[in-house]
């Protein structure tokens, strides 16, 4: 594919000295206007699949490729390395927040800009100001983490990782965590991102979300994907066992 | 009771209450410091720091602070070749023994900033020192606030046991007063209210910065 952004090839993954194999033999691309979202069982490697991407965690073997060049792969001595201009170029947002609650919205947003890439603070503040007005959070600016709710804290946390102008935005089951009728507003930032052409990867529970975000449902299980399709084929028609088995599982109430 | 002979005596006592609050300041401001170097050691990655580090810490938290004051105003002079000031020998041992305590609550308030903090940091690109200086000392630091004044405040307490090896804090003049007025209920029932007073402040201080961090611990 000449437009992949994103190249996993063949990627391992264990934990605890190969006593729990999580990825085996991952393979994936992901295209520049690619909203992927991943399901599958847990435990299957879903997260995992994110973390890696994101430069989390150490991997046993395999490789990701950016834009063709080296993005994570593992070293001589089998330790990995992490190309980390390239690994600038993705944003995470995970399950709990992880707003840092000492400091104030703003800062929170501004920390990282400042610190680690260089941008003037003025101009850091004011592209905080923007992202927050446009989200609907200025308000909230000067207030601390404490102050906010469950999904306006994810919001802002998502506003974070938009700071730093990310290529691909990694998604890590950021409804999980939230009241029921909090998940609706953080879908939606989220979907107002899809429509301004942000590539995803996105790791959810939420089977009407999904379809309704997703160019392709990717189906993890056993460290492999198993099946991927646009989303009305994927529901409609899945292709392999271990997919229908997964649907009906979750149609029925189940807890997967 | 007759307080009249701790009354004309005030300025004895009030020179050893001069005594005991030099010799805990700088033990305290001393080891506010040591202990968080002490704690940062006590995580070192390599074992031929955290060893070494982690054995000091569990001595002094494992022994009296009474035999420690023993042993090192009889057992260093005599093993070391050294002799300083007992005064100055105070402020070492009692800072040997508080850096250990406060090294071990600055440890665990590090250890308290949860993980997933230092994912979001890799993701928004800090390096690891930017990490620790800007998300994990500024968490730490407010939640090991309470503990440290309250070890500050124990040490205070446990100052008095200089007075068994001549440092004239508040403990030996009172002693000394004691014997000098035959009065002992009246001067220790001073000293122990001039030690309550102190406590009693510096906990009410505890209390209020405790109420402060415990909404930072709820932010999370």
């Amino acid at each position: 594919m000449s437009d992949a952004f994103i190249k996993i090839s063949n990627l391992h993954k264990s934990y605890g000295l190969g006593a729990l194999k999580v990825l085996n033999g991952l393979d994936r691309t992901i295209a520049r206007n690619d909203r992927l979202v991943i399901v599958g069982p847990s435990g299957g490697g879903k997260s995992t699949m994110l973390r890696c991407v994101m430069g989390l965690e150490d991997i046993d073997s395999g490789s990701i490729e950016m834009n063709g060049e080296s993005y994570i792969s593992t070293g001589r001595n089998g330790k990995t390395v992490i190309n980390r201009a390239l690994q600038k170029q993705i944003g995470m947002v995970f399950q709990h927040y992880t707003l840092f609650p000492h400091l104030t919205v703003r800062q929170n947003l501004t920390l990282a800009p400042v610190r680690a890439h260089g941008i003037s603070p003025a101009k850091a503040n004011e592209k905080a100001e923007t992202l927050l007005t446009r989200f609907g959070l200025a308000a909230k600016l000067d207030a601390h983490p404490s102050k906010l709710s469950g999904g306006q804290k994810q919001r802002v946390a998502i506003a974070r990782a938009l700071m730093l102008d990310p290529k691909l935005m990694l998604f890590d089951e950021v409804t999980s965590a939230l009241d029921p009728e909090l998940v609706f507003e953080v879908e939606g930032m989220m979907s107002e991102l899809a429509d301004g052409g942000m590539p995803m990867m996105i790791v959810t529970h939420d089977m009407n979300f999904a379809k309704n975000i997703a160019t392709e449902i990717v189906f993890c299980a056993g460290g492999v994907i198993v099946e991927s399709a646009p989303p009305q084929a994927f529901f409609g028609a899945p292709q392999m066992p271990r997919t229908r088995e997964f649907l009906k599982t979750i149609r029925s109430g189940g807890s997967e | 009771m007759d307080f009249h002979s701790v009354i004309s005596n005030a300025g004895q006592l009030w020179s050893g209450l001069i005594i005991t609050l030099e010799l805990s300041a700088l033990t305290i401001t001393i080891s506010v410091f040591t202990g968080f170097i002490v704690a940062l050691l006590s995580i070192s990655p390599y074992k031929v720091v955290r060893l070494p580090i982690r054995t000091y810490i569990e001595i002094f938290r494992c022994t009296p602070a009474l035999v420690q004051v023993v042993w090192f105003f009889y057992c260093v002079p005599v093993l070391f070749n050294v002799f300083w000031e007992p005064f100055t020998m105070g402020v070492i041992v009692f800072s040997l023994n508080l850096t250990a305590y406060n090294a071990e609550a600055y440890r665990a308030a590090i250890q308290a900033v949860p993980g997933a903090h230092g994912d979001a940091a890799v993701a928004l690109g800090l390096k690891r020192t930017q990490y620790y200086r800007f998300v994990v000392f500024p968490q730490a630091l407010r939640l090991a606030v309470p503990v440290l004044l309250t070890n500050s405040i124990g040490m205070i307490q446990q100052s008095a046991l200089v007075a068994l090896v001549a440092v004239n804090d508040l403990m030996y003049e009172s002693k000394a007063l004691a014997s000098q007025t035959y009065r002992p209920v009246e001067v220790f029932t001073t000293a122990a209210a001039i030690y309550f007073v102190i406590s009693l402040i510096m906990s009410r201080v505890v209390e209020f910065v405790g109420k402060r961090t415990r909404r930072l611990i709820d932010a999370r």
